[in-house]
């Protein structure tokens, strides 16, 4: 019996589907088998992340309304073999589905699968109830920003009625300058306001946006600091305990040579 | 406690002139202060005589009429008391200007409140509503508001909303260890914390009451010296 994840925000666009697309090929290169679930439906996008969108014959909508099985909506990733996506609809709304039905669907997954991951729409509508219905835990992506931080608050307070009680917080987009010039929040701000534990922080990395444009997850690059965030966090989720990257920026050649001259930082 | 709404006349005046209120083992007629000696009259031999209601009219009850400040000739004094002495079940207690059972019937108002205990983080989104005192073990985040009609105190951080007093208790406080609330209520009066250098400023083991020109904070070794202060005013006042 696996492990059901939703990874969830409240806010648009602070990496939601880039989280559950990185964490769970992570998961899948660590060698567990996964399965990423599409719950915005309407608004796609996880396919697309994953560049599986060509492959997409049934979505979630056509299994809960029983047009096909589950497994012949499932697509099975190339590139690693223990990897599934199961899509959302286009064409259809969030209406389409209801908690009850993706409880039954997502519980049938744990069967067959170690961890099954849930990309859930932004908002706290009903789409936000459909996606978290059927999961064990639950991942908050926040970025340093006050608004998707007070969002993540909002969230954490709704996940706990739904009886998802210790969510696990990924810090997603930092800029390690900004936050020492104190123009950004820093990782213990957020912790602090938020007072969940902290599963990972992921620095700004331009390497993201590349891969979602290629359709790679960003962990296929190991040499990018995003990758290398994204790998620990799956390695959190199995137990390990990984100590924190240090997310300064190396100083460069010139500047290290300055510091030697003038004796100063 | 039991409270009788004596409009019968169906004037559409706000208060009736005569309310009447259930206490311990009997009634209280609160006679109203301000209005005509006819109107008065009129009014109570409206409600003694003429209600139908069955509570004026039933077994012996001990009732209690208080004047207030209202200046009665002898006469008038006269007129009102045998109103009440025509109705065979009641039994005069009390006549006076300053009845035990009304201040019986404000003290009981003025008892300390409900103390409540509040366990858990009071998140973005979060409206949390108690009646009397509150006590948070845990922090208010950006964005959650904590009510209560007395004092709020808060165990942890306090980054949100906080309104105490919410039913017009100016002498309600609130205080917290760690202070940064965004904005802050006390009865009617609402305020902003002013920012420090674009953020909400930041202090530790402060509480907010309300002083004669507006909120004011302090440090808390203060809070009883300022308490006992505010205390001493109602009761002169």
């Amino acid at each position: 019996m696996g492990t059901a994840i939703v990874v969830t925000s409240g806010k648009g666009g602070v990496g939601k589907t880039t989280s559950t697309a990185n964490v769970g090929t992570a998961l899948a290169l660590l060698g567990k088998s996964v399965c990423l679930i599409d719950a915005d439906i309407g608004l796609r996008n996880l396919d697309v992340v994953m560049g599986l969108e060509n492959r997409i014959i049934y979505d979630i909508v056509d299994v809960a309304m029983g047009e096909c099985r589950l497994e012949q909506a499932l697509i099975k990733d190339k590139r690693f073999e223990s990897l599934s996506v199961l899509p959302a609809s286009q064409t259809k709304d969030k209406t389409a589905l209801q908690p009850d039905r993706v409880r039954q669907i997502v519980t049938e997954l744990k069967q067959s699968f170690d961890y099954v991951i849930i990309d859930c729409p932004a908002g706290i509508e009903h789409g936000f109830r459909v996606a978290v219905a059927g999961a064990d835990q639950a991942i908050v992506v926040t970025t340093p920003e006050t608004a998707s931080v007070r969002d993540a608050d909002r969230v954490i307070g709704l996940l706990e009625t739904e009886n998802l009680r210790s969510p696990k917080l990924v810090i997603n987009r930092i800029r390690s300058k900004m936050v020492k010039s104190g123009d950004m929040l820093d990782i213990d701000e957020i912790v602090q306001v938020l007072a969940i534990d902290l599963l990972g922080a992921v620095p700004d990395d331009e390497t993201v946006i590349k891969q979602n444009i290629k359709g790679e997850p960003t962990v296929m690059r190991p040499d990018s600091k995003a990758a290398i965030a994204y790998r620990n966090i799956a390695r959190r989720i199995l137990g390990d305990s990984v100590p924190l990257m240090v997310l300064d920026e190396q100083p460069g050649l010139w500047a290290r040579v300055k510091r030697l001259i003038l004796g100063k930082a | 406690m039991l409270s009788v709404n004596a409009n019968t006349s169906g004037k559409p005046e706000g208060r009736p002139p005569v309310s009447v209120k259930g206490v311990n083992d009997g009634l209280l007629f609160l006679l109203d202060e301000e209005c005509e000696h006819e109107v008065l009259t009129a009014y109570l031999r409206e409600l003694l005589f003429e209600n139908p209601s069955q509570l004026l009219s039933g077994p012996d009850v001990k009732v209690s009429v208080d004047y207030g400040n209202r200046n009665l000739t002898a006469q008038e004094n006269l007129e009102l008391l045998q109103l009440f002495l025509q109705k065979d079940n009641f039994c005069m207690r009390e006549w006076s200007s300053n009845t035990v059972a009304r201040r019986a019937l404000f003290a009981n108002r003025n008892r300390p409140e409900r103390q409540n205990i509040h366990k858990g983080t009071i998140r973005a989104g979060q409206q949390v509503y108690y009646d009397g005192d509150v006590v948070v073990i845990g922090d208010v985040n950006p964005g959650g508001e904590i009510i209560a009609t007395g004092d709020i105190y808060v165990f942890g951080r306090l980054r949100g909303i906080a309104h105490a007093g919410a039913r017009g208790d100016t002498s309600a406080i609130i205080a917290a260890a760690e202070f940064a609330p965004l904005q802050l209520r006390i009865a009617g009066t609402v305020t902003r914390v002013p920012k420090v250098d674009g953020r909400v400023m930041n202090t530790f083991m402060e509480f907010a009451y309300l002083r004669d020109d507006g909120m004011a904070v302090d440090k808390m070794h203060y809070l009883f010296a300022i308490r006992g202060e505010k205390k001493a005013k109602r009761k002169r006042g």
